[in-house]
């Protein structure tokens, strides 16, 4: 009869919520731009590294500069766990007040995208999401800055084949992919690339439930010999297939990964015998002014979820600061053209439509060299800038040659196509609408 | 035609052109095989004693991956972090049994079933509340396991053999051994075949039920731990891990929900096949990835043909 | 006192097997009614609807299909999240090859296909039960998933690889799609949860539910008084799958807008599962029980620090959250194992008697 009555509070207290729903409490002077995080779940290894960095660099600014243009920001994270219906929930959550979603997960990309467009709040989703989104006439409302996952696909080919795509001719290249949306995400560009100048494509897909398992699919590099195995793996994937070149002694100077395949964590665990693995990356990990002042006013005063100062000279951790540096020169550009400090979400759209991040800018701000410089524009909410290899040494990721870019002339008619099919898919697609171009 | 020649002919051709591809893809199955009877064992263990299908052991498998590195980073030395971990596993046997178990006594099975992705769900949470979500390494080296690989040039070929897979498959053998004098040689094992013969008959001669359940469930523990350091210095220990649950499923349905050796001979049965299957016919003709499913398949069909499963004890759930 | 039944006087058969043999169960429904048709819609905000009141409706409505194959006919099933599956990328082909059709009569036709995949997997049930036929439909879960991920056809060669709701309407009103209101849709789903459900306590309360429960509860015995053990199980497993492919369809076209293959994966036949056994197997308003418990109280413990006004990190909340259902479903096993339902029963059985405790 006891649990009889606890039960009964139970339900008294769950009704009693139910008509309260999500008050989520802001300051009334502060720009709240949530984060959909995922530090829980099988992809949390990739996850946590990269947000702990996006939220130091808000915190730094706010403790620095007390926010941006005068405005704390509110950086709250809503953790998803990379599941799409807690997606859904986070998404429905935060909005309310939200300048900017940061959805993650192409899933939940996918789910909040025909959303944004009637909730009227741009996404931010740099380096992941679709790639057609780069069209900023049918996908008005979202930003994948500063390369998507074609270009990726198409810089890491000029990459293996030294500039020449010729140079692959005859060749075999293995796509080890995560059998998923996001893994499946360069197949066109690479199919398309191989047509074009004649080398042998190979996909071989990794099911979810085989990440960590992969002894089949090496099996099939072994039988196959591709001459360069290109990686699009995500969380416990990496490591799986890391552990597995190294064992069938695939010869790791062929091997590259996109940039999430580049967790130092991963190689780490391999030491010498991933030296010579490549990872295509947006941003260089170093010694940046700016990583100085997070540390001094971050992570020395105790306000970082890191638990030692070296996790910050990790690649993901940087690239985390680098993702909250775009957002925070967003607010700026949204800021000073409207002559306000408290932006909507309209102004913040505006803000990554007309992003400038110039290497001036960047030294500006403590960061020359660790990012791409590019620029987003109405029909370009990419910017499509350029991304460079990063070599391991047996120890530790380095710079390998310079910048790569991707081969847009072939990659520009297959967004613009993928975008129209969308837009038809999802009839009738608002596309711009009533947002002017200036 | 052509599809006729790509199922029925084209892969014997090729395992007969590279017969030392054929061996590796072999080891790698009877490795992967090792591994699923490793943790069909657990399954059977508990529930030949106590009619629970404990779902749980997969994620006690990460549990116990997890605190042995969670100790070895916290300055433990190797020696001295197994035992711990054994000591972790133990108290978490009787947590179990006390907790869950003891008051769903008689409960339908389904219930029980249920109990135990309850307490997944909870160790889930409660692990990545205490470890994290960080991916972490196994400690191969600590533990004395070696990683140098063994190379042999057969056919012409070469065919390479990890250190480390060979030690689990040691391992594992030596742990199916020492299981089994346990079993048959010991009061105590007799004691939980007894149990699962009969729960009325061994209760009224004297055996305790709790005592057996918590001895049960610490031996399942154990051969999670040695399932977790194998797996583990395989494809390092993180929450993804817990999937490997799924594999034993169609493990058990082939070799029976209580056979010991049927664990044994279906877990290295499906490591097999599934690598067959999947290299010489999934990747050329089913855009691969089929191991998800081929083992369930295979043993769906085993199943419509003989209901108790290669090694069934009896006829237990037949229509 | 409220729920006294002295003074109802049964005088035939017909009005003792009635749908409301008391008086007060009928207010009861009607009062639950009046709460999800006009309540809930005037005091509902959006987050409210579309992470609340929707979910547990959809996922009610799942776990109702589950319940009558594992409720009512006793054969557990583990693949319930790969029907559903079905059910979602049955209605997206239909909806995509004949724009034109009415949304209803997709969603009624998409069941129809999950029906068969349904009755398809079934038929390793007319040989084996108990947990070898619920690791058998692990395979259909695992199968399934696994062609949604490879037969591009499925997905109309989307870029994507997910199937996305485009808007459509219904009589001019939108329902699906990012224009749909939530109010529109929740009425939407509400009606179509309220019909199913009237037709499934009908169809158990009627000939097939007899033959249901005669085959849980014996089969030998059910055969011999002349039932038909493959008829009952396969009539179950197609009502079932029916039910649950519909519900599949409804998640991703009123409550989600986009599906990846991997969300019919495995966690999700659990959450169903443990919906129906928390809810209690073998009734119908334990599945709004289950439903309200597994899916709510998550979203709702999410919101309650916010609400108390501690600041807890939301990674952190998440683990215990996993921790405190993990444990609830362990608590609430070792409370009742019949479920909610039963809870429910006992709790009326109190209030029949009550002020005297006998």
């Amino acid at each position: 009869m006891k649990s009889l009555t606890k039960f009964a509070t139970l339900i008294a207290a769950s009704t009693m919520l139910v008509g309260v729903g999500a008050a989520t409490v802001q300051a009334a002077d502060s720009l709240y731009t949530p984060n959909l995080t995922y530090r829980t779940g099988p992809f949390a290894a990739t996850g946590i590294p990269i947000m702990n960095g996006q939220r130091d660099y808000i915190n730094m600014l706010n403790a620095r500069d007390g926010g941006v243009g005068g405005v704390m920001i509110d950086f709250d994270e809503c953790e998803t766990s990379y599941n799409t219906n807690k997606g859904v929930e986070c998404y429905e959550k935060t909005k309310g007040d939200a300048i900017v979603t940061q959805p993650w997960s192409t899933g939940i990309t996918l789910q909040v995208l025909p959303r944004t467009n009637v909730d009227r709040i741009p996404i931010l989703a740099p380096g992941y999401g679709f790639s057609p989104m780069s069209d900023g006439n049918t996908f008005a409302w979202a930003f994948n800055p500063p390369v998507s996952y074609w270009d990726g696909a198409s810089m890491i080919l000029n990459g293996i084949s030294e500039g020449n795509l010729d140079n692959l001719k005859g060749k075999k290249v293995a796509l080890l992919h995560l059998d998923h949306p996001f893994g499946k995400e360069p197949i066109p560009v690479i199919k398309a690339l191989a047509e074009k100048h004649g080398f042998e494509f190979l996909p071989i897909p990794v099911g979810l439930k085989e990440m960590q398992n992969q002894s089949a699919q090496w099996l099939q590099i072994r039988r196959e010999r591709p001459d360069f195995v290109v990686m699009w793996g995500w969380g416990a994937m990496n490591a799986g297939a890391l552990t597995e070149a190294a064992k069938t002694r695939y010869p790791m100077d062929q091997f590259v990964g996109v940039w999430w395949s580049g967790h130092d964590a991963d190689l780490e665990a391999l030491g010498a015998k991933g030296k010579g693995y490549r990872s295509l990356s947006w941003n260089v990990p170093g010694n940046y002014p700016v990583m100085e002042d997070i540390k001094t006013h971050v992570v020395d005063a105790g306000n970082s979820m890191i638990e030692n100062a070296d996790e910050m000279d990790s690649t993901f951790y940087q690239r985390g600061v680098v993702m909250s540096m775009y957002l925070a020169e967003a607010i700026k550009e949204a800021q000073a053209k409207f002559g306000t400090a408290k932006i909507n979400a309209e102004q913040m759209r505006w803000g990554l439509e007309n992003l400038d991040i110039s290497e001036e800018k960047l030294a500006s701000l403590g960061m020359a060299g660790m990012t791409t410089p590019f620029s987003t524009s109405c029909s370009n909410h990419t910017g499509h800038g350029g991304a460079w290899m990063l070599r391991w040494d047996g120890e530790q990721f380095v710079q390998d040659g310079d910048m790569l870019s991707p081969d847009r002339d072939l990659i520009m008619p297959m967004e613009a196509e993928k975008a129209a099919e969308y837009a038809k898919n999802n009839a009738p697609w608002p596309g711009r609408g009533d947002l002017a171009c200036d | 035609m052509e599809l006729l020649y790509n199922i029925f002919v084209d892969p014997f051709i090729q395992m007969y052109e590279a017969p030392d591809f054929l061996l590796q893809v072999l080891w790698e199955g009877l490795v992967s095989g090792v591994l699923y009877a490793l943790i069909a064992l657990g399954f059977v263990l508990i529930f030949k004693s106590s009619r629970i299908f404990n779902f749980a052991q997969g994620i006690m498998v990460v549990f116990a991956a997890l605190t042995l590195v969670g100790l070895h980073e916290n300055g433990v030395p190797a020696w001295l972090a197994v035992p711990i971990t054994l000591g972790v596993m133990y108290v978490l046997a009787v947590g179990i049994e006390r907790v869950v178990l003891r008051p769903l006594v008689g409960q339908p099975d389904i219930i029980l079933f249920m109990a135990t992705i309850g307490v997944t769900l909870f160790l889930i949470g409660f692990g990545e509340f205490i470890f994290g979500g960080e991916n972490k390494v196994m400690i191969t080296e600590a533990l004395g396991i070696p990683t140098g690989a063994l190379e042999f040039e057969p056919f012409g070929g070469f065919v390479l053999i990890e250190e480390k897979d060979l030690a689990a498959v040691i391992m594992a053998v030596l742990l199916v051994i020492a299981l089994l004098a346990f079993l048959n040689r010991t009061s105590m094992g007799r004691a939980i075949r007894a149990l699962g013969d009969d729960h009325q008959a061994a209760l009224s001669v004297g055996i305790s039920l709790s005592t057996i359940w918590v001895i049960v469930w610490f031996i399942a523990g154990v051969i999670a731990l040695a399932t977790g350091i194998v797996w583990g210095a395989r494809a390092g220990v993180s929450f993804a891990l817990e999937v490997i649950a799924y594999k034993a499923l169609p493990v058990l349905m082939l070799g029976g929900l209580e056979s010991v050796s049927g664990a044994i001979i279906g877990g290295l049965l499906i490591g097999l096949l599934e690598k067959l299957f999947e290299i010489y016919w999934g990747q050329p003709l089913l855009g691969g990835n089929t191991e998800t499913w081929f083992a369930f398949i295979l043993a769906l069909f085993v199943l419509l043909f003989r209901p108790q499963g290669l090694f069934g004890e009896r006829i237990i759930e037949r229509v | 006192m409220f729920y006294k039944t002295s003074g109802q006087f049964k005088t035939s058969y017909k009005s003792d097997q009635a749908l409301f043999p008391v008086k007060q169960d009928a207010w009861l429904l009607i009062a639950i009614l009046a709460l999800a048709y006009v309540v809930f819609p005037l005091t509902a905000n959006e987050f409210t609807f579309k992470a609340l009141l929707v979910p547990v409706l959809i996922y009610s409505l799942a776990a109702m299909g589950l319940n009558i194959l594992t409720g009512f006919a006793g054969q557990l099933s583990l693949g319930t999240a790969g029907f559903m599956g079905v059910g979602a990328y049955a209605c997206y082909k239909i909806t995509t090859i004949f724009p034109e059709m009415n949304i209803v009569v997709a969603l009624a036709l998409s069941g129809f296909f999950s029906a068969a995949v349904g009755v398809a997997f079934g038929l390793p049930s007319l040989r084996i039960k108990g947990f070898y036929l619920a690791i058998a439909t692990l395979a259909s879960q695992f199968f399934l998933v696994w062609l949604f991920e490879k037969w591009a056809w499925l997905y109309n060669y989307n870029a994507s690889g997910a199937i996305e709701v485009r808007t459509m309407d219904f009589f001019g009103l939108t329902v699906t799609g990012p224009t749909a209101t939530p109010l529109t849709q929740y009425y939407f789903v509400l009606g179509i949860v309220t019909v199913v459900t009237i037709a499934m306590i009908n169809i158990t309360r009627g000939r097939y539910g007899r033959m249901w429960k005669a085959v849980r509860d014996m089969d030998i015995a059910a055969e011999l008084v002349g039932i038909n053990l493959m008829r009952a199980k396969l009539t179950a497993f197609a009502v079932s799958s029916y039910v649950v492919g519909i519900a599949g369809a409804m998640l991703v076209f009123f409550w989600k807008g986009a599906a990846e293959p991997n969300l019919f994966d495995i966690p999700m036949s659990f959450q169903i599962l443990f919906i129906a056994i928390i809810g209690g197997l073998g009734s119908i308003l334990g599945n709004f029980l289950g439903a309200i418990l597994i899916v709510a109280l998550p979203v709702l413990l999410n919101v309650l620090p916010d609400l108390v006004g501690i600041q807890v990190h939301s990674a952190a909340m998440e683990h215990v959250n996993v921790m405190i259902v993990g444990a609830l479903i362990v608590f609430f096993l070792i409370v009742e194992p019949h479920g909610l339902a039963r809870l429910w029963g006992l709790i009326r059985e109190k209030l029949i008697i009550w002020p005297f405790p006998h």
